[in-house]
């Protein structure tokens, strides 16, 4: 469906997609990065609205650029907003599909039905300047979806929409993965594409980091340090009780908050509890820095360079 | 062309908005305006004066011809086309219509058509009320010249203004009034090969052509070298050429270069 060879995209010095080979059969993928990791980079390259500076990009065989026979099977959610304020969402996204090719009353049957789809059949006749950002963002959606493409990129679709809103989308994009099309989306949340699809693709610094199930991401993080904080009333003693005890590598105070690196975390959050008892310090705080997606991605870039 | 109709209807509706209409106006209210204001003034000084109208018919067509198929015409194309680029990717909208089936030639030429018929009205509506106004003789035959002027100047400014809208999208309007300054307000005066490049040049020659000027044997010498001896055909046609050379060059270089919404900020 999707293949990139040695893709490299420069803007002048600035690096936005790295040397990116990738290649992707018909189904549903997630594309999971940081904010400026290269994502719309990736997805404008894809969409034949930037030229690689090295590599190729085919879509369904054939390069993305200038080509109408492919655009008329294509689908895509910017995530930039971009909307006319002065029309209605039914006006505009009737618009759209006219640009598709599709005559003035086909357009209007297929941007009601889209808009009916995505919960915009109250408020389609609206001004879109009257609209919540959700109502923006399930009109984007609707342009998208209303010529049936085979592709669906969608760029952080998910953004500005409610739980409501999250809950209704991830319907419709389930739906549309059950009638056997295919989605490629792009987003910097985790959970929003562990909803819709276990096959990740991982981006950082506009390489691709890694590539698979939501499970082979959480293996390759086994053995990796990981990095733990916990808020107490005697950090010294709680940090030389650890290292004492070997269950972790590296520690480092900073006022009441001990930050350490272990690889043995099942250990430390089994036995931590019975040392705490014992000792009489008082945690009012932990967390695992290692759980945001950032220092996924931070380990993941080392291993990347060799560095772990 | 489907898609080209689906732009240039929607880009018509778009323009029947109160600030659109009241440039509208606007337009054809200029020259009413501004040969109302000379015409009021040598009233006024016939009146105090007791001499009848010194103004020659010749002058009169000049103020008209300034103010019709070339100022008017000038900037009310400048003002719309030149941003029809520009505009979608300031508003980042762009990234929606450049995805769809020869989306981006669909918006430059319904954007063009769209400039072309919306300015060609206002600007022969200004003409029909100005003539009259000004009291010169033969004025059937001076709107008739002025309106033929229009049909062909406003095609070719408006297709000028897209292309260079097209060069520089983000610096097109500054483009565009540094060419109608430099080039069709002061080079189109310059008798050199140069002057034949500009519109103005051509629009001027079928001017003199056209209206049966009475200009006295002393000027008419500064005239043809400023002019040239070529047939009015040839400037009709050359006029002609102006839309279907420089649009089909602004597709050229909308589909060789990139306008993504993804910039450096934002990779």
């Amino acid at each position: 469906m999707i293949e990139l060879q040695n893709v490299t995209k420069l803007y002048g010095k600035v690096i936005g997609v790295n040397d990116f080979t990738l290649k992707l059969g018909a189904g549903a993928y997630g594309l999971l990065g940081p904010n400026g990791s290269g994502k719309s980079t990736l997805l404008n390259l894809i969409t034949g609205q930037l030229r690689p500076t090295l590599g190729s990009v085919r879509v369904m065989g054939e390069s993305p650029r200038n080509n109408a026979a492919l655009f008329r099977r294509l689908g895509y959610c910017p995530g930039s907003e971009g909307l006319y304020s002065s029309v209605s969402a039914f006006e505009w996204v009737k618009y759209l599909q006219q640009l598709q090719g599709m005559s003035t009353a086909d357009a209007g049957v297929a941007a009601a039905n889209a808009l009916d789809l995505v919960g915009m059949t109250p408020s389609m006749h609206r001004s879109i300047s009257s609209y919540s950002r959700g109502m923006r963002q399930r009109t984007k959606l609707a342009q998208a979806i209303a010529h049936d493409p085979d592709i669906l990129i969608l760029d952080e679709p998910f953004s500005g929409l409610d739980p409501v809103g999250r809950h209704e989308l991830t319907r419709v994009l389930l739906d549309w993965i059950d009638l056997g099309k295919s989605l490629l989306f792009a987003s910097h949340v985790l959970h929003e594409i562990e909803s819709i699809t276990q096959s990740f693709l991982l981006i950082c610094g506009g390489r691709l980091l890694a590539s698979g199930t939501a499970e082979d991401v959480y293996a390759m993080m086994v053995g990796l340090p990981n990095e733990v904080a916990l808020r107490c009333n005697n950090p010294h003693a709680l940090a030389s009780l650890m290292l004492r005890e070997q269950v972790v590598d590296s520690a480092s105070i900073v006022e009441d908050t001990v930050t350490v690196a272990t690889k043995q975390p099942a250990r430390l959050y089994e036995q931590l509890p019975g040392w705490l008892q014992n000792s009489g310090i008082e945690v009012t705080e932990m967390h695992s820095a290692d759980e945001s997606l950032q220092a996924l991605f931070n380990s993941l870039m080392k291993m990347h360079r060799g560095e772990l | 062309m489907g898609n080209v109709g689906a732009v240039f209807m929607f880009e018509w509706k778009r323009s029947l908005t109160l600030p659109r209409m009241a440039w509208w106006l606007v337009l054809a209210g200029f020259p009413i305006f501004i040969i109302g204001v000379i015409r009021f003034s040598i009233n006024a000084s016939m009146r105090e004066n007791g001499l009848p109208d010194p103004t020659p018919r010749e002058l009169w067509i000049g103020f008209l011809f300034a103010l019709g198929p070339m100022l008017v015409t000038m900037l009310g194309t400048m003002l719309w086309v030149t941003p029809a680029l520009s505009a979608e990717l300031e508003r980042r909208s762009w990234v929606y219509l450049s995805v769809r089936p020869n989306g981006g030639t669909a918006v430059l030429v319904g954007k063009y058509l769209a400039a072309v018929t919306w300015v060609i009205p206002p600007v022969l509506l200004g003409l029909a009320v100005a003539v009259p106004l000004s009291g010169a003789s033969n004025g059937w035959q001076i709107w008739w010249t002025m309106a033929r002027l229009v049909l062909l100047s406003t095609p070719a400014y408006a297709a000028v203004y897209l292309l260079l809208g097209t060069i520089m999208p983000r610096r097109g309007m500054v483009l565009a009034v540094g060419y109608s300054l430099l080039f069709e307000l002061v080079i189109s005066f310059v008798p050199a090969v140069i002057n034949k490049l500009t519109v103005h040049h051509r629009l001027q020659a079928l001017l003199l052509q056209w209206c049966e000027l009475d200009i006295p044997p002393e000027f008419m010498s500064g005239a043809i070298s400023l002019i040239g001896n070529t047939p009015p055909w040839q400037h009709v046609a050359i006029l002609l050429l102006y839309p279907p050379v420089l649009v089909t060059a602004s597709i050229g270089i909308l589909r060789a270069c990139e306008f993504s919404s993804s910039a450096e900020s934002d990779v």
